[in-house]
């Protein structure tokens, strides 16, 4: 299954992350920056979803075990809900204009607050493919 | 037939028995509401969560002659030498009669907390507050 994109969060939090970039200091002060590459790396998106339903709440479980945790990469759509309320275009959001694509940096936290409802926080880094 | 509800109305049973001078009660039941708005929302949505109920009811300090008191009985639930036991509970049943009807809203709950005092002047009273543990039982008001 693809990664539940038709939930809207509760709370988003995106990082560009940075490009590789290596800072070299001299004992005068001047500073020398060197560009290691063209792309940047390390972008994270913090995402919540909180009192979905059990069922939703088991979706992000059944993805992250078909991407075998942390190891294969996905796509999250521009145009899903996963950006609802960001309305400047999703290209940064969702890397399209970064060409990198997304894994897991840590397994989905699944915390259940009463009977069929849980609250989910997934913690995605992105990754250049 | 329009009714307006008054004092002399009330009646609380406690375990069943329907206690003699009381002066008040009150009941107050909540709902927590869990807040599901998303991102894109622009109004708050929430659904159900976990219910509670809990009241307080006044006793007057009174001996009926024959040995009942039904105040002391109550404070009792808590002013008791052991511990308060799981089993501790108590039925309340909260009454508003109308005519052969009766208006009930009925609990198990623990006395979780009495007061008693005496002045100068004053009736002696004491003073229950109660909270329910799990589903009501009876709710015909």
């Amino acid at each position: 299954m693809a990664f539940p994109s038709s939930l809207k969060p509760t709370s988003r939090q995106y990082s560009p992350g940075d490009y590789p970039v290596k800072t070299y200091n001299a004992n005068n002060g001047a500073e020398v920056r060197i560009l290691y590459g063209s792309r940047p790396r390390n972008m994270t998106l913090e995402l919540s979803y909180s009192n979905i339903t059990d069922s939703e709440a088991n979706d992000f479980l059944t993805h992250y075990y078909e991407m075998q945790g942390t190891y294969q990469t996905f796509g999250i759509p521009s145009s899903s809900q996963t950006f609802s309320g960001w309305t400047a275009g999703a290209d940064n959001l969702n890397l399209a204009g970064t060409g990198a694509v997304w894994r897991y940096g840590e397994p989905p936290q699944q915390q259940s607050v009463r009977p069929g409802v849980s609250t989910v926080s997934v913690r995605l880094i992105g990754v250049q493919s | 037939m329009a009714k307006i509800y008054t004092g002399r109305d009330g009646r609380l049973l406690i375990d069943g028995t329907e206690q003699i001078k009381v002066t008040n009660w009150s009941l107050t039941g909540n709902l927590e509401t869990l807040e599901t708005t998303s991102l894109g929302d622009s109004q708050r949505t929430y659904i159900p969560g976990v219910q509670e109920f809990s009241g307080s009811a006044t006793l007057l300090y009174y001996n009926d002659g024959t040995n009942r008191n039904d105040a002391a009985a109550a404070l009792k639930k808590v002013l008791k030498i052991g511990a308060v036991s799981e089993s501790d509970t108590v039925v309340m049943r909260l009454r508003l009669v109308e005519g052969n009807t009766n208006h009930d809203v009925e609990l198990t709950t623990y006395i979780t907390s009495v007061s008693i005092g005496a002045s100068v002047g004053v009736v002696s009273s004491a003073q229950i507050s109660f909270q329910a543990t799990g589903a009501l039982t009876a709710v015909t008001i």
